[in-house]
């Protein structure tokens, strides 16, 4: 009795684990050998796939351990994390996650932030773009309303705190970089990663306007944000902030 | 259903990253460009821009990979409401999918796997594309796939099945002859007489595109230049089915542009020396 379902079921089983293909050999013209290095064709596309999308998501930490580590991570990674979607611009969520917990990488432990890193790269390259919006519009609000004002950020604006120097390392990978290659790995960077145009931006991130920029990201009014930045980062400026994000229109669009 | 835009008759050619900018220099004289669309189920970004700029030069074919039009369990509404959008944002002149399955209890394996050729199936996808029409309100086409098992439940030939789908539900085809050359020779069939069951109105576009041939059996690679064999049905298919929108489709190991320009003159050759014969 034909059963398109269970075939599907059968058939699956069979792509995922080679052990497994006693159901599915039956329903398969062919000998059980030839069937055999059939499905290998399948299962090499199924973990090519992976890593043709995680190479996408992912081209500095490919580069920093090599196709071959990246083609056998991205195998791993589809074997406990396989993909749910046929939209594969979402797959590889999970990747920082898999990589704190893979022993293999286990002494190169700021892996996981740096594909936090590109993970927030690759959404932002993605992410809609910013509708125009001049900063001279903020004088249109009364002062009294002012610690009200809720920034709307650009879409796609991310803060990726890491105790390790993950923009230096990103920097350094990037197609053209010509400068010295020195990683002083000491050294705890966050990151703003940004759009800037078309372009994907990332730069280090002074802690106090990281604690700010989560907080407003998260929600919070200016005079919310500003107040929880000074109990943490009494040096902070909010002003100089502010020009700064203005001039990188990381802001566009505030509301009271 | 409202009627699709008109056809882009001519020949055609995938538009992929490092040939962006370079095709929008040069504006090489094609029909139409041709992309996957899941590779722009994005909000906005350099990528939107360009299909933006390609759109605005050139009628877009959207070929779609990861519907599973075929998938038992469930269609993915979530898919088919972001290829929605993308039909809305682009207004293509074509709108493409597969012949096949990918994804089963949740898990999706982002590949094209085959069918068995039942009454069961052909069910399930006549009423899967009468939905995906009735969404995009649009026709859409439907691939034939190239595959490495068969099914021993299959009743009919996946051309058969295609043609009845078509029938049932008004959905064209979109025939790709390399994917029935790699199927004739890896099942060992005649892929010429496969024509017979299909009728020119049905066909609303043709794929060509290379393989590769590893240890007995061809792989769908979209690697390498079309074959003899697949310009000689190609030839039969303009003769039988009069001049369609024809793609040269290539994916891995891209070369230079030019590559893909002299493949396309190639096909609209032989598409015109087949029309000037009729």
């Amino acid at each position: 009795m034909p059963d398109l379902l269970g075939f599907q079921r059968d058939f699956a089983a069979a792509l995922r684990d080679r052990a497994r293909t006693d159901a599915l050999a039956p329903r398969l013209a062919g000998a059980p050998d030839a069937v055999d290095r059939r499905m290998a064709i399948y299962r090499a596309n199924m973990v090519a796939a992976a890593d043709k999308a995680l190479s996408a998501a992912y081209p500095v930490i490919r580069q920093v351990v090599g196709e071959a580590f990246f083609h056998g991570l991205a195998r791993e990674y589809q074997r406990g994390t396989p993909s749910t979607s046929g939209d594969l611009t979402t797959f590889g969520a999970g990747f920082d996650a898999f990589m704190a917990a893979f022993e293999h990488v286990q002494d190169m432990p700021w892996l996981p932030d740096l594909a936090r890193l590109e993970w927030a790269a690759h959404r932002a390259y993605g992410a809609a773009d910013a509708p125009d919006w001049e900063p001279a519009a903020l004088a249109a609000i009364p002062p009294e309303r002012q610690d009200a004002i809720r920034f709307q950020w650009s879409p796609g604006l991310a803060v990726v705190r890491s105790d390790f120097p993950i923009v230096r390392v990103w920097t350094i990978h990037q197609p053209g970089f010509d400068g010295a290659f020195e990683v002083d790995w000491a050294r705890a960077e966050t990151a703003l990663v940004a759009r800037d145009g078309f372009a994907v931006t990332v730069t280090a991130c002074p802690p106090a306007d990281a604690t700010f920029t989560e907080s407003s990201l998260a929600g919070a009014t200016l005079g919310e944000a500003a107040t929880a930045t000074l109990e943490r980062h009494p040096e902070f400026d909010l002003g100089a902030l502010l020009a700064r994000a203005f001039a990188a229109r990381l802001v566009c669009g505030a509301t009271t | 259903m409202t009627a699709a835009p008109a056809s882009p008759v001519g020949t055609g050619i995938g538009l992929r990253q490092p040939h962006y900018r370079e095709v929008f220099e040069r504006r090489p004289a094609l029909a139409f460009l041709e992309v996957h669309s899941e590779n722009f189920f994005l909000e906005g970004g350099a990528s939107m821009h360009a299909l933006e700029r390609a759109r605005a030069a050139y009628p877009i074919s959207l070929h779609g990979v990861g519907l599973s039009l075929g998938s038992a369990d469930r269609l993915a509404d979530e898919h088919l409401a972001k290829l929605k959008r993308l039909v809305d944002r682009v207004e293509p002149a074509l709108v493409s999918e597969h012949l096949c399955w990918g994804a089963v209890g949740g898990v999706h394996f982002n590949d094209l796997l085959p069918l068995p050729y039942t009454a069961e199936a052909l069910a399930l996808l006549a009423e899967r594309v009468d939905r995906v029409q009735a969404v995009l309100q649009r026709r859409l086409l439907v691939e034939n796939l190239s595959a490495y098992v068969a099914c021993r439940d299959s009743q009919m030939t996946e051309t058969a099945f295609l043609a009845e789908l078509a029938r049932r539900t008004g959905c064209g085809l979109l025939l790709d002859l390399n994917n029935l050359y790699v199927n004739a020779v890896n099942f060992g069939f005649d892929a010429a007489e496969r024509l017979d069951a299909l009728d020119a109105d049905m066909i609303g576009q043709i794929h060509l595109a290379g393989h590769d041939v590893v240890d007995d059996c061809l792989v769908d690679t979209h690697g390498a230049v079309v074959c003899d064999p697949v310009w000689a049905l190609y030839a039969q298919a303009c003769r039988r089915f009069g001049p369609k929108p024809t793609l040269i489709e290539w994916d891995t190991d891209l070369p230079a542009l030019d590559v893909l320009l002299q493949q396309a003159a190639q096909a609209s050759g032989i598409a015109d020396r087949e029309a000037a014969h009729a």
